[in-house]
């Protein structure tokens, strides 16, 4: 089976990135079922355990969203869906985001509660190999151990992301990357409980819930300027997609071409064009159009569902000098 | 920004700190602390035991001095820490409460780990397993006073590493 993006058949290369990154989705889901088990058993008392576990839990959305996107965009546009399923990546990445910024107000709130309250979390011993050792000792082992493979995985990840042009899979690398922070943190908060500070727990449990927070807060900036149909942007949200740039300077490349300007967006993987064009002299035939059209599909396999729309003048969203919009002449 | 360099650094230094405190374990520091010094207090003091009546597990003795089998452990834990038992006996929401002010280091009283104390109090690992007339299995506890971990640590020690009972 070829790999597709809706209608979009992937380039040869691209499919050999996608069969990766999917086969890195599993395996960061075997890991995260691992280490939730294990964070779990070694939880105890601890609040930065709690909640690094709960960041764990959340880390299974991303990978799942993703894989779930995956097989929805493989579906060729039909009646029904006439822009395809593209649109099932930013509606994964939505929920996911919401969900992290949930637990992270969930989590800095009960933190927060338990540092006002004063609780000093009682954390004791287990018994292991017939040895009575204190549970903080297994606590930050675990952390320890539980930290390294995200860092890993994001890095992987993160070069995925970009050749895929995925944001829900470079969301997922952006938070493994930083996984390491709340190993740390959670390794600090038991330590401290360990040396006689009762806070430090509760300290580190809020400094996690910060970070989720965060997390949730730039993802769902992110999808949300992504449903709301902002201009293709690169995959990191950086600096808009040079495509864009790109597809004008084809159009105005074309001999029949006096002025051409695009509205570009973000489908998930693949951008959908409205190519606005103001021919010189008369009307160029139909055929100019589809050569014009299919010019821009051959730019990048991103592009594929291309419009071309003769106009007089440029709208302004598109470049243009006067009051026309696109919708609508005034 | 930072540069590349300077988070390295910054991580190095994290990571140190991190591999540092079993060191810091290893020279007199001792881990886990008790935020409030229960088991300072305690070790050659005295400890201030909490019994609530529960037969057979306390009881009444003759001669109106405490009994029964958890008074045993406490006069053992007690006597392993060079202490003298003070008790003091009442019901056991208020021994709870008394625990929670610091005005007592442990509660007895056949309490189990599924006891409602557990937001209140550190109930220790479960030292014995037993069943009751209504053939339920019920895990025995002790309740330390919350977050003194260097007194739950011991209490647990020896507590888990009691031959009679296994």
């Amino acid at each position: 089976m070829t790999a597709r993006f809706g209608r979009a058949e992937l380039p040869e290369d691209l499919e050999r990135v996608l069969h990766k990154a999917v086969r890195i989705q599993w395996i960061t889901i075997g890991a995260l079922a691992v280490t939730v088990t294990m964070v779990f058993l070694a939880m105890g008392n601890s609040q930065a355990m709690k909640a690094a576990w709960i960041e764990d839990m959340l880390s299974f959305a991303p990978p799942i969203a993703f894989l779930v996107a995956v097989r929805m965009v493989n579906k060729p546009p039909s009646e029904g869906y006439p822009y395809g399923y593209h649109r099932a990546t930013g509606v994964g990445h939505l929920v996911a985001a919401v969900a992290l910024c949930a637990m992270g107000l969930f989590l800095l709130i009960d933190s927060g509660m338990g540092l006002l309250k004063g609780e000093h979390p009682p954390i004791g011993s287990v018994q292991l190999f017939g040895q009575t050792i204190w549970l903080g000792w297994i606590m930050m082992a675990v952390m320890a151990v539980t930290s390294i493979p995200p860092v890993i995985l994001g890095r992987i990840k993160i070069k995925l992301a970009k050749e895929l042009h995925n944001k829900v899979l470079y969301a997922d690398a952006d938070m493994n990357k930083a996984d390491w922070m709340t190993a740390v943190g959670t390794i600090l908060g038991v330590a401290g409980i360990g040396i006689g500070l009762w806070w430090a727990d509760a300290a580190a449990a809020l400094f996690i819930a910060a970070s989720i927070l965060r997390d949730g807060y730039k993802n769902m900036r992110g999808a949300i300027t992504d449903l709301m149909d902002t201009r293709a942007m690169t995959f990191d949200d950086r600096e808009p997609h040079p495509l864009i740039g790109k597809i004008n300077e084809h159009l105005r490349s074309l001999p029949w071409v006096k002025e051409a300007g695009s509205r570009v967006r973000d489908q998930g993987h693949v951008f959908h064009v409205e190519a606005f064009v103001v021919p010189r002299g008369p009307m160029p035939p139909l055929e100019a159009f589809e050569e014009a059209r299919d010019g821009c599909i051959d730019l990048d396999w991103k592009v594929q569902d291309v419009v071309v729309v003769p106009v007089p003048e440029l709208p302004t969203e598109a470049g243009g000098q006067r009051q026309h919009q696109s919708e609508r002449n005034l | 920004m930072l540069s590349y360099g300077q988070v390295m650094r910054k991580k190095l230094l994290l990571l140190a700190a991190v591999l540092l405190l079993p060191l810091l374990a290893g020279c007199g520091l001792k881990i886990p602390a008790d935020p409030d010094g229960t088991l300072e207090r305690v070790a050659g003091g005295t400890l201030k035991a909490g019994i609530s009546y529960n037969p057979s597990w306390t009881e009444a003795g003759s001669g109106g001095d405490p009994a029964g089998t958890e008074v045993q452990l406490v006069r053992q834990f007690a006597a392993e820490q060079n202490a003298s038992v003070e008790w003091v006996s009442g019901g056991e929401s208020d021994l709870i409460r008394q625990l929670e002010r610091g005005e007592l280091d442990l509660v007895v009283g056949g309490l189990t780990k599924d006891s409602p104390w557990s937001k209140h109090a550190a109930l220790t690992q479960p030292y014995l397993e037993t069943t009751n007339a209504q053939g339920d299995k019920e895990q025995h506890v002790m309740a330390a006073p919350m977050g003194e971990n260097a007194f739950l640590f011991e209490l647990e020690k020896f507590l888990l590493n009691l031959e009679a009972l296994k």
